[in-house]
């Protein structure tokens, strides 16, 4: 309080002023009724739900350091986990082969077997079989459909759709061209780049290790190739049917999304 | 209750606080039983001081009416949560201060000011306008409203987070410890913000300051 009028005055005097800046008592009554229409409608409207999320929301924010840090935390050790390390990819394959085995194995039993044992049977010893060869797993799988019995077109209606129409195709495929059917010719481009990394591991020849990649240089590689080497040019030709099927492959995914020029759409 | 009377408790002893902090857990337990009319008791004790925090803040009092019925209604809402792990008052203003907060960081960039009028009746602002001014009739009362004037340009100056200390400290005479638990933060960050708002206020009102 201001005792003397000719004393200093201060911030903090001028700032008591403010507090005597009140609103009159009729303000008062109007605050009283707003609050209490205010009050009756909170007991009556139910709350939102996600005003609950927003207050979790709101906690999450107040304590973000260790909410960023454990979430930082989960995202490294999933990345570790799942993505990184050079054992993953040994680990992870083990599942879809085992898949893959399943669908073959089920295509491939005999007819007097039943499916509940290629069911229980199969997929871990296709696994297991996956996991030791060193060679690309679909050419297996492949060439185990190959192998397989026309009677096994009986059994193969009772496996999966994809199953049936694979076997389907390759009973067919079998009958026009035995030899090329035993070959991997069904592989992904994944599986296409790893069972041609094989086939050229052994080079007989100079000029089978080169890459006939035009229609042109094929034509002048094939002739150029030694006669008694049968199996080269079997392998030459493996190559260039496999090559056709991803050449399709790709202008098949092309023409899906439109892709044409510098537009781009997408078909669903 | 008196609004002066109101902000004097604020900085009495503890023990006092003490008790009306336990009076008014007494409420909450009736409110939280079921007794909603118990809540019009409190809004009536802290409606004033409530209004004062907001009023200060915002420098609208179209908005600190709206303000402070809303966080009243929300710890109306949220009592039946309130374990008593601080006193109702320092719940009661944490909601306060948080739901001013967010509606000027919501509206930062609309500033429309509507001010009270300053009532004389006040011995404190009575004697503190004899001090300013030894003028009488209209040019006192149009000294008064320059005043309050530049008071508010010199607190919407200043930052929110200053603002809100200052209200707290200056206007409403909470305790450094009080603000900090309120504004959720240390005392020593109190202490700073209040000593550098302070430098900034003397400088914008130094015509007024002898």
């Amino acid at each position: 309080m201001i005792e003397d009028p000719k004393r200093k005055v201060t911030v903090e005097d001028l700032l008591r002023l403010k507090r005597a800046e009140r609103p009159p008592q009729e303000f008062w009554e109007r605050f009283e009724s707003e609050i209490r229409a205010k009050q009756l409608a909170a007991i009556v409207i139910r709350r939102p739900w996600w005003d609950g999320a927003s207050r979790i929301f709101a906690v999450a924010l107040r304590n973000r350091v260790p909410f960023g840090a454990a979430a930082a935390f989960a995202l490294t050790w999933a990345g570790v986990h799942y993505a990184g390390g050079p054992a993953a990819p040994a680990r992870s394959a083990p599942g879809p082969v085992a898949r893959a085995g399943a669908s073959a194995a089920q295509v491939s039993s005999p007819v007097g077997q039943g499916r509940e044992d290629a069911e229980n049977a199969a997929p871990g010893t296709a696994a297991r079989e996956a996991a030791r060869s060193p060679g690309p797993v679909v050419a297996q799988i492949a060439s185990h459909l190959a192998e397989a019995p026309p009677a096994s077109k009986a059994q193969a209606a009772k496996g999966t759709q994809f199953a049936e129409g694979v076997a389907a195709d390759l009973v067919d495929f079998r009958g026009t061209d035995p030899d090329l059917a035993r070959r991997d010719v069904f592989g992904s481009d994944r599986e296409f780049e790893a069972s041609f990394a094989s086939v050229h591991q052994p080079p007989a020849e100079p000029l089978a290790s080169m890459d006939p990649s035009g229609e042109r240089l094929e034509r002048l590689l094939v002739p150029a190739l030694p006669s008694d080497s049968s199996s080269g040019a079997a392998l030459l030709g493996a190559y260039r049917i496999k090559q056709k099927a991803s050449y399709d492959r790709m202008y098949e995914s092309l023409d899906r999304y439109g892709a044409g020029g510098m537009s781009l759409e997408f078909r669903f | 209750m008196n609004a002066s009377k109101a902000i004097g408790k604020t900085l009495v002893a503890s023990p006092e606080r003490k008790l009306e902090a336990d009076a008014d857990m007494a409420v909450v337990r009736q409110v939280q039983a079921g007794d909603v009319a118990a809540f019009d008791r409190l809004i009536v004790k802290y409606r004033e001081r409530v209004l004062g925090i907001v009023y200060n803040m915002t420098s609208n009092r179209e908005d600190a009416a709206d303000l402070a019925q809303d966080a009243f209604i929300k710890a109306f809402q949220s009592i039946h949560r309130f374990q008593g792990q601080s006193s109702f008052f320092t719940w009661l203003y944490r909601i306060v201060v948080n739901s001013t907060l967010s509606h000027l960081r919501k509206n930062r960039l609309r500033s429309f000011f509507s001010l009270e009028s300053i009532r004389e009746d006040d011995p404190v602002s009575r004697e503190l306008v004899d001090a300013l001014t030894d003028r009488t009739g209209a040019g006192r009362e149009a000294f008064v409203r320059e005043l309050q004037e530049k008071l508010n340009d010199a607190m919407q100056k200043l930052s929110i987070n200053h603002r809100t200390v200052v209200t707290l400290f200056e206007i409403d005479g909470l305790s450094h410890q009080e603000i900090a638990e309120v504004m959720d933060c240390s005392i020593g960050t109190v202490r700073s913000r209040l000593h550098y708002a302070k430098q900034l206020l003397q400088a914008e009102l130094q015509p007024y300051l002898r």
